[in-house]
């Protein structure tokens, strides 16, 4: 290339003295999956079309989150077929959706399960039905490679999110005691997955005040636990420590002991149990149907989505609970069910990113960020060689009432939270913007329960969870928690419930 | 004649400075260190420019033919002082005595310059308008110099023009002061056919400049650097000494053409001699073909594949004609099938079976290439074995890395297969090790193909015996969700190095 002198001078001149412009990529994408403004119609009561068909089932399924799935699936593999799935999005899979594009297969939202405990029987024979737990031994491949998770704190990398350096000896001997007092919870066999399996009225004091009142109450003022604890409140709650209940606190510490070194993970997330269980049931599967009415009618139901009605003489409501005041007929309002507004984004890179020198892991988290940092699609993958890779983004609009954070998520646009959230990246890895060649940006108002002080507890959740009528809910929201066990929890409960239910009146 | 006279101060206040500037970035170049060697060059320098000035009382007729010579001098040393010193540090073990004597000889010269031309010039000039020029416009040569050196003439002409095209300008100071001061001047004739004569050479040496770059260069690296490719996945330097060819990837030795028939025919014969029938061969890695050769010399294999990741390197091996000389032209062989893959996903996704199997991958240095060391990975390559089949895998040092190379054996043994590890001495390596797999029990091989330079029947025992300083080490497996031997071998290596 021949470079004219005036143009050599100009940018030899400017180079001198460190004015040239970095070559900045220009970046794609979108906010995709947007679902509240079917949420919307349903809040408004909007008009829907009017019934133009029936169809007969035995047992009509409302949602297709892992709930819901579960529920299916349980079913088929018990040999009952007659039953119908509907799903408001097109694409199935709640909290386990994922995307794909010619890099790999990534999350949308949840993106893993700890590899599960004894008292997690159905996870289990889920797993070993998926050849994920063959003859008691966890597939290699699954199971999250090395290495695993990594926390960026004064400009340096460590291993494990726990912070590790940098600690006082008050800091250190704080993470001990309150190790210890888990411990403790632990033994005690109240916290369990599933949670209904152990919680008794033992500590339900613990579900009385905020995890972080528990905490000053206890003697913990260490800086760097506060934000372990608050860390963890956001990752799996969507909240602040000092918004979640103290039972559900000390839940997220105590309910797990690892027999293998987990957790269990795919490229796409839980989106790869989403798959598994869709290539199991897709003829009772019927995506973009939204269920905008539930009528009880006696010994039957009818359930209206679209033109068509669909009775039944049970359905399973596996959509998230708060819905139901909007659909089903005569449905008391919920005042106990909070949820955590979310935004998580797919960044496509094209190439990999300045990391100060250290590997890739499978799950990044910076200490200075009201963020959750990002988990790498690639890094479940067998190759040897990545050059390419999607990092999934995750945002728990923790900070503030969850109905401001809604709406600010309503109100901004695309290159807003795009700025942010690489804003949030630059922090580590300076020349990101050179790298990513997409940002796409999913908004979830209502993404997750909210285990709020006095949640696991709640009269009403109890009240639903056990209601022995024609509709049975299964969503993972009645345990106040929201994870994929609680889920999958439910959704088999309700599904076992009503073949019991059927086997006595066939 | 003021001004031209005052642009000859600035002229060779730059040649004075850029002599220093090369001398001080040779040193550091060659001698590393910058900051030492900078500090200690500069401060020689200046002290001896000190000297110069010192001396420069004793100068006191003909000054100006004095100045013309010393101008002529300093052109020729500083000019050809670049060259000179690369020549040195390759060919000679004095070096640091070379780089020290010019260096005060140039500075002597140089201090004697600004003295010298103040004399000349005071009757011209008051006095105090003679120090004032001549230091400006000496002060502004630095600058020029300073900043050209590092901008321009380093990334474009390299140290050895550069030096020589500053004492080309230094000549030209000289031969033009002879006509500037011609009616002062006797002999005047005489010193600009020196300068002629100079320039000559100096014009000659920037012609040649490449050839003296090289010459020394082949010398500083001792090994002459045949071929050097940046591949998407790796970095390849091809080194040839004599008759020593050697291969790097990332800096990492592959192998040393003097004893790599010691790594090769070890890590083939004992297992492929061992298999009756054997018909099929799959290779992982191996894309220098070197595993090929060895493998070619059973007549009953029909097929074999080798997967290996790059397509430059199977290339090159397929292509360089000392590297064909070197495999034998193995990679071109009828009976060879070249895939370039990633292995993992090759192996778990293909279902061939082969009766025989060798893995030979770089060692586990990141947690990239650790995962061709786990046991998933194992268990999907032991899918791939025939009945009678028998895989190999490199193993590291057992001396060197006894962590690594025993878990690699336990992380087989885990992975369902009964191992066999054994240990071999290549001299470019020093003591290596490779770990025999299969379902079944291993029998030694009762006769070996012809031609081997290294290994013998008799010999065969001895390679399975680990001396105590090699024993097996009780070691985890190494696992996807648990990469122990990345963490190990790092360990191993720092151990050695402390």
């Amino acid at each position: 290339m021949k470079v004219g002198r005036r143009r050599f001078l100009g940018t030899s001149s400017a180079a001198l003295v460190g004015l040239s412009l970095k070559s900045e990529r220009h970046i794609e994408g979108a906010f995709v999956n947007d679902s509240f403004q079917m949420g919307h119609l349903l809040r408004d009561r909007s008009a829907f079309p009017a019934t133009k068909r029936s169809e007969k089932f035995r047992v009509v399924i409302v949602g297709g989150g892992i709930a819901g799935l579960s529920a299916a699936w349980w079913f088929r593999k018990r040999g009952f077929t007659d039953f119908v799935l509907l799903e408001m999005n097109a694409q199935l899979g709640g909290n386990a959706r994922w995307g794909e594009n010619e890099i790999t297969a990534y999350p949308w939202a949840a993106h893993y399960v700890p590899v599960p405990g004894p008292k997690a029987v159905y996870v289990r024979e889920l797993f070993e039905d998926l050849g994920v737990l063959r003859d008691g031994q966890w597939e290699e491949r699954y199971l999250c490679f090395s290495p695993q998770e990594r926390l960026f704190l004064y400009g340096r990398w460590q291993e494990g999110i726990e912070p590790a350096v940098g600690l006082k000896q008050r800091d250190r001997d704080q993470f001990r005691r309150l190790e210890e007092l888990f411990v403790k919870f632990r033994e005690s066999g109240e916290f369990t997955v599933p949670l209904e399996l152990g919680r008794s009225n033992r500590f339900k004091s613990l579900d009385q005040i905020s995890f972080s009142d528990w905490l000053r109450q206890e003697g913990f003022d260490s800086d760097l636990l506060n934000w372990y604890t608050n860390y963890a409140c956001r990752d799996d709650y969507g909240a602040l420590a000092k918004d979640t209940s103290a039972w559900a606190g000390v839940h997220y510490f105590s309910s797990r002991e690892a027999e293998e070194k987990g957790p269990l993970t795919w490229p796409e997330g839980n989106g790869w149990i989403t798959r598994r269980l869709l290539e199991r049931i897709p003829e009772n599967i019927r995506a973009a149907q939204m269920v905008h009415r539930i009528t009880p009618k006696g010994h039957r139901a009818s359930v209206f989505a679209g033109e068509t009605e669909y009775q039944a003489e049970f359905v399973i409501f596996a959509a998230p609970t708060f819905l139901a005041p909007y659909i089903v007929e005569n449905f008391a309002r919920l005042h106990e069910f909070v949820y955590s507004p979310w935004l998580t984004a797919n960044l496509t890179l094209e190439h990999l990113p300045d990391s100060r020198g250290a590997e890739p892991t499978w799950d990044t988290v910076f200490l200075e960020s009201p963020t959750l940092g990002y988990v790498d699609a690639m890094h479940q993958s067998l190759r040897s060689q990545i050059d390419r890779t999607v990092w999934t983004f995750y945002w728990a609009l923790a900070d503030g009432p969850a109905a401001v954070n809604r709406q600010l998520l309503l109100d901004k646009d695309w290159n807003y939270w795009k700025e942010a959230i690489l804003h949030d990246l630059e922090r580590v890895h300076s020349d990101i913007r050179q790298c990513v060649s997409r940002v796409d940006i999913m908004r979830m108002g209502h993404a997750m329960i909210r285990p709020t002080v006095g949640s696991i507890f709640s009269e009403q959740r109890r009240h639903l969870s056990s209601l022995g009528g024609r509709i049975l809910f299964a969503n993972s929201d009645l345990s106040g928690i929201s994870i994929f066990e609680e889920a999958q929890y439910h959704g088999v409960e309700a599904a076992r419930r009503v073949l019991n239910a059927l086997g006595s009146r066939p | 004649m003021g001004i031209l006279l005052f642009i000859s101060v600035l002229l060779i206040a730059a040649c004075g400075l850029i002599y220093e500037l090369v001398a001080s970035t040779l040193a550091s170049y060659l001698l590393g260190d910058s900051v030492l060697q900078f500090s200690t060059i500069i401060g020689t320098y200046l002290f001896a420019m000190g000297m110069g000035s010192a001396l420069s009382r004793y100068l006191n007729r003909s000054l100006i033919y004095r100045f013309v010579s010393i101008e002529l001098l300093l052109g020729i040393i500083g000019g050809f002082s670049s060259a000179l010193l690369m020549l040195a540090f390759a060919f000679t073990e004095g070096f640091g005595l070379i780089l020290y004597g010019l260096v005060i000889v140039m500075g002597v010269l140089v201090g004697l310059e600004i003295p010298l031309l103040m004399r000349i010039v005071r009757e011209r000039y008051a006095f105090r308008d003679v120090i004032a020029h001549v230091l400006t416009f000496d002060y502004l040569g630095a600058l020029a110099a300073s900043l050209l050196f590092p901008i321009l003439l380093v990334p474009h002409l390299g140290l050895v023009r550069s030096a020589m095209f500053f004492g080309l300008v230094n000549i030209a100071v000289a031969l033009w002061t002879t006509f500037l001061f011609a009616n002062q001047l006797s002999g005047a004739r005489g010193l600009r056919a020196m300068c002629l004569l100079a320039m000559c050479g100096l014009a000659i040496g920037l012609a040649k400049a490449k050839q003296i770059t090289a010459t020394a260069e082949d010398n500083i690296y001792a090994d002459e650097i045949i071929f050097v490719r940046d591949s998407r996945y790796q970095h390849l330097v091809l080194t040839r000494f004599k008759d020593d060819l050697r291969l790097f990837l990332n800096s990492h030795l592959q192998f040393s053409s003097r004893d790599e028939y010691r790594y090769h025919e070890a890590l083939v014969h004992p297992g492929l001699a061992a298999v009756a029938a054997s018909r099929r061969v799959l290779i992982l890695g191996g894309g220098d073909g070197l595993a090929v050769r060895e493998i070619l010399k059973y007549p009953q294999i029909e097929n074999i594949t080798l997967v290996d990741l790059d397509p430059e390197m199977t290339k090159l091996f397929a292509t360089h004609p000392m590297l064909t000389e070197l495999n034998q032209k193995s990679l071109l062989s009828p009976r060879l099938h070249v895939i370039n893959a990633d292995a993992f996903p090759w192996v778990d996704s293909n279902t061939d079976s082969f009766d025989f199997i060798v893995v030979d991958f770089p060692d586990p240095t990141n947690y990239s290439l650790g995962k061709l060391y786990t046991t998933a990975f194992y268990r999907a390559v032991g899918r791939h074995l025939s009945t009678q089949g028998l895989m190999v895998v490199q193993s590291t040092s057992p001396m060197f890395a006894r962590d690594s190379f025993w878990c690699i054996a336990e992380t087989l043994k885990q992975a369902g297969l009964l191992i066999y590890p054994y240990h071999v001495y290549v001299p470019s390596f020093g003591e290596w090790g490779f770990v025999l797999a299969s379902f079944h029990t291993y029998t030694p091989p009762a006769s070996l193909p012809s031609g081997l330079r290294f290994l013998n029947l008799e010999g065969l025992p001895a390679l399975f015996q680990f001396p105590p300083d090699m024993a097996p080490l009780s070691m985890p497996p190494n696992q996807l969700n648990d990469q122990v031997l990345v963490r190990a071998y790092d360990q191993d290596w720092k151990d050695v190095s402390h």
